[in-house]
């Protein structure tokens, strides 16, 4: 019954996790949140997880009460993500291999959640949306791949959320998602905004600039509130990635839906999927925050697995890669 | 050539010797002191190899000797630990992320005896202080994870 320890920090969220035999035993996480009206630089980020990632690792150990002879892998977040935010967790990660004379695993972020969305729901063979702060992805298993039907051909639908809750300085505490959520609630105007589903693809940098420019306006004259800006953002980007999910479940005759990161915890969107699937007659699973949004358990089930299948990540090639294709990972550990 | 002192598996006091280092600034045209240097760490002399870019007048950046590829600017770090597995470890840690601007910047690192030796080329000074600045901080985390998680276990 291996015992995996799993490092993530590729983003603002740096979390360790502990995951035995399909249990997760610690998930401490601590997010890098900056003043409202900014986002998130790569050197300061990898600052803040330098100063944190020791003590989340003391935390991870003994909240799942084991000591470092009880770990038998190491693995920890490989890519994509911001590189110097990478660097400094896989540092660490090379470091406790070593000195423990444990075993290293590097892991793909996007199949971390992949994994954790599979273990925690149970979904079998779910078509897969994973939308998060970096990425967009509808994704279905096939043949030893996790392949990529469809995905943003620009900038992540939680890229666009965040950029956009800069400009009306949302607050990022807890997170800028969150809070453009709880205002969306309150809106009651639907202002129409660009459509840009491109086949199996979404593109989300023009409807950016067009909110961006309509938000200036329409607040001047009061033609709108902030509140119908952000219901209506998460109107179309949601039906957007809606559409291309029911596409690609369509390709597949998919009967199951798993939604992925961060953006994943968002209530609307799992309404608009819940819709869906029903129509389909599919079946959505979601998970909660707790493994929604980037956390080191993730990384560890996902190096679990790779662990069981025989997977191990030599020191000379355990260097961190910023981009990191979901398909370029051999899933040997499913048929 | 930097001499990072520092107590056994602690903190690298090398961050803050880094501006104490000689620059060649203008006009040294001698090569790369890569071997100069070498032997000028034996005797702890404090040195950066100089830096080759001279601007003429008319605004002219590039010597002769400055040309796209080579690497005039050299700096050596030296990281004592407190045994040779623990340099290893450092450097298993420590080598495997490429620099982000490698065409222009490149370091190697080695490990020999107890000893961590880095050694920097770079096609500028900018990049170089960068680079340093960035593995300080990284080398910093590492043993401050050496010391709260090691000794390493027996091999």
């Amino acid at each position: 019954m291996p015992a995996v320890l799993g490092f993530e920090g590729s983003a603002n969220k740096i979390g360790v996790g502990v995951v035995r035999d399909g249990k997760v035993l610690a998930n401490p996480r601590r997010t890098y949140v900056t003043p409202p009206g900014t986002g998130f630089l790569p050197g300061d980020t990898a600052r803040h997880h330098r100063a944190v990632i020791l003590d989340l690792l003391q935390e991870a150990l003994t909240e799942a009460g084991l000591t470092s002879e009880d770990i038998d892998c190491i693995a920890y977040t490989k890519g994509p993500g911001m590189g110097a935010p990478l660097v400094s967790v896989a540092v660490v990660a090379r470091t406790v291999a070593q000195l423990w004379n444990k075993p290293l695993l590097g892991v793909n972020h996007c199949i971390g959640h992949i994994e954790m969305g599979r273990l925690i729901t149970g979904a079998t063979n779910p078509t897969v949306l994973y939308v998060s702060g970096g990425n967009t992805q509808v994704i279905a298993y096939s043949e030893h791949r996790y392949r990529i039907f469809g995905e943003t051909i620009d900038i992540a639908v939680g890229n666009c959320l965040d950029r956009f809750a800069r400009v009306l300085k949302i607050s990022n505490d807890p997170s800028p998602g969150y809070n453009i959520e709880q205002m969306a609630k309150r809106g009651k105007k639907l202002v129409e905004l660009p459509y840009t589903v491109k086949g199996m693809d979404v593109s989300f940098s023009g409807i950016l600039s067009f909110i961006e420019d309509v938000a200036q306006r329409m607040l001047s004259t009061g033609e709108c509130t902030p509140e119908d800006l952000c219901f209506s953002l998460q109107e179309t980007v949601f039906a957007m990635l809606v559409e291309i999910t029911e596409r690609a479940m369509a390709h597949c005759g998919s009967q199951e839906a798993l939604i992925v990161g961060g953006v994943g915890c968002n209530v609307r969107l799992q309404e608009m999927m819940e819709t869906m699937c029903q129509e389909r007659g599919a079946r959505l699973f979601a998970t909660d925050e707790r493994f929604c949004i980037d956390n080191g358990a993730m990384i560890a089930q996902a190096g679990w697995e790779m662990f069981q299948a025989g997977h191990r990540t030599p020191l000379s090639e355990s260097g961190i890669t910023q981009r990191y294709r979901t398909d370029e990972v051999e899933v040997t550990w499913r048929d | 050539m930097q001499e990072a002192g520092g107590d056994a598996g602690g903190g690298s006091r090398a961050g803050g010797s880094g501006s104490r280092g000689r620059r060649g600034v203008g006009g040294g045209r001698s090569g790369p002191r890569s071997a100069g240097t070498t032997s000028a760490a034996d005797h702890g002399a404090p040195g950066v190899g100089p830096a080759q870019h001279s601007l003429r007048p008319g605004g002219d950046p590039w010597s002769p000797a400055q040309r796209p590829g080579s690497r005039p600017c050299v700096f050596t770090l030296n990281v004592p630990f407190p045994s040779a597995l623990e340099a290893e470890i450092a450097r298993g840690s420590l080598a495997p992320d490429a620099e982000p601007h490698r065409g222009a910047v490149g370091k190697e690192l080695t490990a020999s005896g107890s000893v961590l030796a880095v050694c920097w080329r770079a096609e500028d000074c900018r990049l170089l202080r960068i680079s340093i600045v960035n593995f300080l901080d990284q080398l910093s985390l590492v043993m401050r994870t050496m010391q709260r998680f090691g000794p390493p276990v027996a091999r």
